[in-house]
């Protein structure tokens, strides 16, 4: 029997090979640090005193699931996920239909749609709230002007009104993605299958009902699946904006979990409540990987 | 114990022996840094497009073997700041010194990441231009010296003169002095006090609620004084709706422009913002410190900046020379008139120029009350997330403000 690895075996090793240094990249990267959360938040560590973290098993979990914070953030991001991919797609699927029709302006609509995806997160908090703001903001000025209001409002200081402001926020910076991802798809749909539903006397709608929507069902599947990854994690409009108040009315799960490591420095449980969320999503996530990895399976 | 300002005067020295003793500097009264090295100084600057470049390129003149690398740090109302320092202490690659505050003291103590100064302190010439009281306030709670001050600010009360003489009412001194010209004030959009419900508010309800009496030891927040106060605080918006609406959630800018548009007759902040309010209002703002109440207390923040060196520093001897360089009579006035704060060396206030004299003096009027707040690793998260989320609370009436109380006696002393 020959010692020497057979011509076979080395041809069955090279894809592993030539997907080794990203396999290791991968895994200093997200494996290591992931594991590292996990490890975290089974000890009750404050960062401001390393010395003294002690494991407690799951003691953090058994706490998130008695703490009534954690409940309206986990209720509240439940509907801040709904809404903001929901509207933003949405918008973002009329915007798409409106832009693949022809007019003489349109590779400048399709520039100017994509500001709000390009421009940073902060700046949008910081706009959007001077735009709220209950003295300056442009909004109540115009709706004043209107008379649509006959007193300014505090859109952002109202427990009822500040969640839905938020997510408006995030809607109009999210849904230029949509926009921009359906219209790739849509310009992928053969005309001519558009051309003979329309000659078999299809309307218009029956023509996107029939035609256009299958057509998009992987493109809009696989986008849905990724904004709502990111909307899930995302913090930073919040946290601009109200910091997750007033009280707790635009608290999430991703900002309570960063409140309790970055302010209270509590990391063992802000690990826990980041582990929490990140076993709620695996369920979108391995729908995402199971969609993503399909074409190679076949 | 309270560390107030009883008497900022009393510890001065005379000019010219401390404007000789600066211009000595640390440097020059001890022996040069034999190599070249580097100190790396976090700061941060409220308008970014200030610089301390000149400050450096004057200090590493005045010190050939000491570079500067100055790292200027995103503030964020203090949490971005104190978070990334605190991170950086973690991963072991804190900055040789950086600007650090009071509240975060014991914090840092607790993770061993400061580095005692007493000996190098005592060895400067120019120690005794910042008074005694200010190096008391800023001890640490092991009795070392860690920090050398190099600023200070006092929070007053901003009033509209012109909306006050109106109606026929002068400066609020006290509590009902305070309500009464809160409730005459308010008008159609305008409203009397312009209050900070959001991250750093802590300050206006300090005035009023601690100023009565309420403290941070065992009880202190949940004693029938303490809760008649903050009762007394949250019914300006609940019961005499002398706030604006935005109140609960709103910031520094907003209460400084709603002030300087005409949205508000009063509101609480430093001499930070004394210029910007006079460009916006002129003769028409004055300021007075906090109103007093029934019994005569007080409280009012007293808002401390210093530099530390950190205990993993492999220059602190060089850092200690940059930041008492900075502490040093007119490279501090230079400093401050960067960071628009108030110079913490008692020569440099003498001829100090930067804001009008009325609110230079409604800030040493203020010293008598004005303390830190406690130096305990549970306060910064108190001004951050327990004290905004649950003020916001009792304002908008989920919470009663006995129970916002009770949540603050918990959260400091469980």
């Amino acid at each position: 029997m020959s010692q020497h690895p057979s011509r076979r075996d080395n041809v069955a090793l090279t894809p592993y090979a030539f997907l080794a240094p990203a396999l290791i990249i991968t895994g200093l990267v997200v494996l290591v640090p992931a594991l590292r959360t996990f490890w975290m938040s089974l000890q009750d560590l404050i960062l401001y005193r390393p010395d003294a973290a002690r494991f407690i098993g799951l003691g953090n979990f058994v706490r998130a699931f008695g703490d009534e914070v954690f409940w309206i953030s986990l209720r509240q991001s439940l509907l801040w996920i709904v809404l903001a991919v929901g509207l933003q797609f949405l918008l973002g699927f009329a915007t798409a239909l409106l832009l693949n029709q022809s007019f003489w302006w349109r590779s400048v609509a399709r520039a100017l749609i994509v500001i709000p995806w390009a421009l940073p997160s902060v700046i949008i908090g910081l706009m959007w709230t001077w735009m709220y703001d209950f003295n300056l903001g442009v909004l109540n000025d115009m709706l004043l002007r209107l008379g649509l209001i006959a007193r300014p409002v505090a859109w952002l200081a109202d427990p009822d009104l500040a969640f839905y402001c938020v997510v408006l926020t995030l809607v109009w910076q999210g849904f230029p993605f949509f926009a921009v991802t359906i219209l790739a798809g849509l310009q992928s749909i053969p005309a001519d299958q558009l051309e003979a539903a329309e000659i078999d006397g299809a309307t218009r709608w029956q023509r996107l009902r029939h035609v256009t929507i299958p057509g998009l069902a992987d493109i809009i599947m696989t986008a849905l699946l990724l904004r709502i990854i990111w909307v899930a994690n995302s913090l930073d409009v919040i946290l601009l904006m109200t910091g997750g108040g007033p009280g707790y009315a635009t608290h999430t799960l991703p900002l309570y979990a960063f409140q309790k490591a970055y302010s209270a420095m509590e990391y063992g449980y802000g690990a826990a409540l980041a582990v929490i969320l990140t076993a709620l999503l695996m369920a979108v996530v391995m729908g995402y990987v199971r969609r993503s990895s399909r074409g190679i399976a076949t | 114990m309270t560390n107030t300002m009883q008497d900022a005067g009393m510890s001065r020295r005379k000019a010219a022996k401390v404007i000789a003793g600066a211009a000595l500097g640390a440097g020059l009264a001890r022996p040069a840094i034999a190599q070249a090295v580097t100190v790396r100084w976090w700061y941060h600057f409220d308008n970014p497009q200030h610089s301390p470049a000149e400050l450096i390129a004057k200090f590493e003149k005045e010190h050939p073997g000491i570079k500067v690398q100055a790292e200027s740090i995103p503030w964020g109302g203090g949490n971005d700041y104190a978070t990334r320092m605190f991170a950086a202490v973690i991963a072991n690659n804190a900055p040789d010194c950086a600007l650090v505050k009071i509240s975060n003291q014991a914090r840092l103590l607790e993770m061993r990441a400061l580095h005692p100064i007493d000996d190098m302190v005592r060895g400067w010439s120019a120690r005794s231009d910042i008074a005694d009281d200010v190096w008391r306030v800023n001890r640490g709670a092991d009795g070392k010296q860690y920090y050398l001050p190099i600023q200070y600010v006092v929070l007053y009360l901003y009033y509209r003169a012109d909306l006050l003489q109106q109606a026929g009412l002068q400066p609020p001194r006290t509590f009902d002095d305070f309500l009464a010209a809160a409730k005459a004030t308010t008008k159609g959009d305008v409203y009397g006090f312009g209050m900070r419900g959001g991250g750093g508010g802590h300050d206006h309800w300090g005035s009023f609620v601690l100023g009565a009496g309420a403290n941070f030891d065992k009880g202190g927040m949940v004693n029938a004084q303490a809760l008649a106060a903050n009762r007394w605080f949250v019914n300006l918006h609940r019961e005499h709706k002398v706030l604006p609406p935005s109140a609960p959630t709103d910031g520094f800018r907003q209460i400084v422009d709603g002030f300087k548009a005409g949205r508000t007759a009063m509101t609480i902040h430093h001499i930070g913002s004394a210029n910007e309010m006079v460009q916006a209002l002129g003769d028409r703002v004055s300021a007075v410190p906090v109103p007093r109440s029934p019994q005569g207390t007080g409280w009012t923040s007293f808002g401390d900046e210093s530099n530390a060196i950190f205990a993993s520093s492999r220059n602190k001897e060089a850092a200690f020379r940059w930041i008492a360089f900075l502490s040093t009579a007119e490279n501090n006035v230079a400093f401050n008139k960067l960071t628009g704060q108030l110079t913490i060396t008692t020569s440099g206030s003498r001829t100090w120029d930067l804001h009008p004299q009325r609110f230079v003096d409604a800030t040493s009027q203020s010293l008598p009350i004005a303390t830190v707040l406690p130096d305990r690793p549970q306060t910064p998260d108190f001004t951050r997330t327990v004290w905004p989320t649950n003020m916001q609370r009792a304002l908008l009436g989920q919470i009663s403000p006995d129970e916002m109380m009770q949540t603050i006696e918990k959260h400091f002393n469980g």
